[in-house]
């Protein structure tokens, strides 16, 4: 039983699904068909889809709703399994995966941000960037020490004990973001982040995907918003469960410094407190 | 982990305070009644232990059964025959004698008063201790002798004679037809149980005093009885057959013909008849607690369909199954056992309270309140594992969507 046994003490061998890998293609689809059946019919969702993402790479996913971007984003996310085809993550192949194996994988390997933010309500911004690590069995004191780093990161430093409903959207979405990166996934995946959010708020969201980005993370937006889509390197368009383009960005929406994140929080962190 | 999911389940259940309470109701129902029945039982149980105690628990009287019809004389005892149970069963008996008593009319001066005597050997304080408080006990001369000296108990002197210093005052009664002066030897106090009080209720106005058992033999010297207090530590039932087919034997009876009344069968019918009233409402208790039970399931399918989407955000951040069902059963075991615990102390109030009413000491087993939280902290997991295997089972994705 896992819930007996002292984490501190834990020596489990971690799976090969699990092991660091150092290809250079963090995302691999190959041929990916995704059927849905709904009994009498059965619906294409995304068909033969062919793509790759390499490691470092800031790149959005565009399309109009029912374009299959949905889709391609529960799996690419490890939340649903293609019918047909393959989706490397990492070099590992998802579709031999146990559901209890792709827990793991969305756990260690990909960072989630939602449009709805998804924060647990009732339970403080901290204990919500701890919850991947307690799912990753990561020591109490380590897990608390990281959660601060992390929301201080995301200019929420003296906010960690705020429940989800004392805080606006935009930092409700930062606080997401800092649950995100808990386990250092190679991944952030992030399905419509400023859907729910004012334009000052998108955008300081998207600059710390920036930054992230800068910081050597991939990082995955599927929006249907061109203006957030630019601040991406790369933009993939879909289409009835097609890639209709797929091209750099030559010239990513930059606002601000390098520094611009830190001084704007403090700057409103000062400002509220006043 | 197992931290994590105590604290999960606290903030679950008081973030719902009014209606985790009202859940835990039907335990807190069932855990209290048991409790308290089984604390009762335990109380009355040890009541009458301390009384057995009391009057003896080695003891039994052997007589030839009253369902015999051609009872001779011979089937009566008499004082050889005494003599040659002491020398046969020496080591196990600890006393013996013909468990005769006498109620009589006793006067002294000007004061009437009803008396019970208990016939006794000299050896009888062994057996039964009192404490002299003046004068002596009945010795061998006494009883050898059948000499017409009786030891008072005190409050009985105190009545009769208006002083407890009543060595070497007399009195006049009638002991089967003789009328006789008997002299004070001594005054005696019995120590006694508080239960044992409380059944005697208060102060009789019967005195009491023992007086040599050779005395209530008169005048043929035969009686009905014999009266043995076995030695401590010995197979008492065992002993007691053997004793009876020893007597059945000397007077050419079979050992059927002869009844025998122990103090252990009259106790263990006491502890069989409360046995079986503790287990009938026992089992009530048990329905209720299989209701608080239910309430608990019923309760936490409604939190697990609430709480939907916060399953499925957990599930999307890396929660395996087990990590979810964990979360839930660790919820309803948390509220169960809660409910246990409220139960228990409801229960220890009660029957504390009912306790001082009476003024008797209650009994309440700690192995009893452990085993009835574990317990109830049981009925939470058994009823909690529906909604928790239902919340486990999830569909992300439909989890995350549900609004």
């Amino acid at each position: 039983m896992k819930m007996i046994k002292n984490p501190f003490v834990r020596k489990k061998e971690t799976p090969s699904y699990l092991t660091e890998n150092v290809s250079e293609d963090l995302i691999r689809l190959e041929n990916l068909v995704k059927i849905y059946d709904t009994g009498a019919i059965k619906v294409l969702g995304l068909k033969k889809i062919n793509l790759t993402i390499k490691r470092g790479e800031f790149v959005a996913i565009m399309g109009q709703s029912g374009s299959g971007k949905s889709t391609l984003m529960n799996i690419l996310g490890c939340l649903d399994r293609p019918s047909l085809g393959h989706y490397y993550l990492d070099g590992v192949d998802t579709a031999e995966l146990t559901p209890n194996e792709l827990s793991d994988i969305r756990n260690r390997k990909i960072g989630f941000v939602f449009q709805s933010f998804n924060l647990i309500s009732r339970t403080s911004a901290l204990k919500n960037v701890e919850i991947p690590m307690i799912y990753a069995h990561r020591p109490k004191k380590e897990r608390r020490e990281r959660a601060l780093q992390l929301l201080e990161k995301v200019g929420l430093g003296k906010r960690f004990e705020h429940m989800p409903n004392e805080l606006s959207g935009g930092q409700r979405q930062r606080v997401a973001i800092a649950r995100a990166l808990a386990n250092e996934p190679p991944l952030i995946l992030a399905d419509e982040p400023t859907g729910n959010l004012d334009t000052a708020s998108s955008i300081e969201i998207m600059e710390i995907f920036s930054e992230l980005h800068r910081e050597g993370a991939t990082v995955v937006v599927v929006t249907h918003e061109e203006d957030i889509a630019a601040f991406t390197h790369r933009i993939i368009r879909f289409q009835d469960g097609k890639v209709i383009s797929d091209e750099p960005n030559p010239n990513p929406t930059v606002t601000g410094h390098e520094n611009h994140m830190e001084g704007l929080y403090r700057a409103r962190e000062n400002g509220k407190e006043n | 982990m197992l931290f994590e999911n105590m604290s999960m389940a606290f903030h679950a259940i008081k973030a719902n305070k009014m209606r985790a309470f009202l859940t835990m109701l039907g335990i807190i129902i069932g855990i209290g009644s048991v409790i308290s029945i089984v604390s009762i039982g335990d109380t009355l149980r040890s009541m009458f232990t301390d009384i057995y105690k009391d009057v003896g628990l080695t003891q039994a009287y052997i007589g030839i059964g009253y369902w015999i019809e051609d009872v001779h004389q011979s089937d009566y005892f008499n004082l050889d025959d005494l003599d040659r149970m002491k020398e046969v069963f020496g080591d196990e008996i600890a006393y013996i004698d013909s468990g005769a008593s006498a109620s009589s009319k006793v006067q002294a001066g000007r004061i009437n008063m009803d008396f019970d005597f208990t016939g006794i050997d000299y050896n009888y304080i062994d057996v039964q201790p009192v404490t002299i408080l003046s004068g002596r006990y009945l010795n061998e001369g006494d009883i050898l002798g059948r000499k017409k000296n009786v030891v008072i108990e005190e409050e009985s002197a105190v009545k009769l004679f208006g002083t407890a210093d009543a060595v070497g005052k007399t009195f006049r009664t009638t002991i089967y037809g003789y009328t006789d002066e008997y002299n004070i030897v001594g005054v005696y106090r019995k120590e006694m149980s508080p239960f044992m009080k409380l059944m005697m209720g208060g102060s009789s106005d019967r005195g009491t005093a023992l007086i040599p058992y050779t005395i209530l033999t008169w005048p043929n010297d035969y009686f009905y009885y014999c009266h043995v207090f076995a030695k401590e530590g010995i197979d008492l039932q065992n002993f007691f057959d053997r004793l009876t087919a020893y007597i059945a034997k000397i007077k050419g009876r079979q050992p059927e013909d002869y009844s025998q009344t122990t103090a252990i069968s009259e106790m263990g019918s006491v502890d069989s008849v409360m046995g079986g009233i503790s287990a009938a409402v026992g089992g009530i208790a048990a329905i209720s607690l299989l209701v608080g039970g239910i309430g608990i399931m019923n309760i936490m399918l409604v939190s697990v369909t609430e709480r939907t989407r916060e399953i499925g955000i957990r599930k999307a951040l890396g929660a395996r199954t087990r990590d979810v069902l964990i979360q839930f059963l660790t919820e309803s075991a948390l509220m169960s056992a809660c409910g246990g615990a409220l139960g228990v102390a409801l229960a220890v109030s009660l029957v504390s309270l009912g306790g001082m009413a009476f003024g008797i000491p209650v009994v309440i087993k700690p192995s009893v309140v452990i085993l009835a939280v574990s317990f109830s902290a049981v009925v939470g997991i058994f009823f909690g594992l529906y909604p928790a295997s239902k919340a486990a089972k999830a569909d992300p994705i439909e989890a995350l969507r549900y609004e």
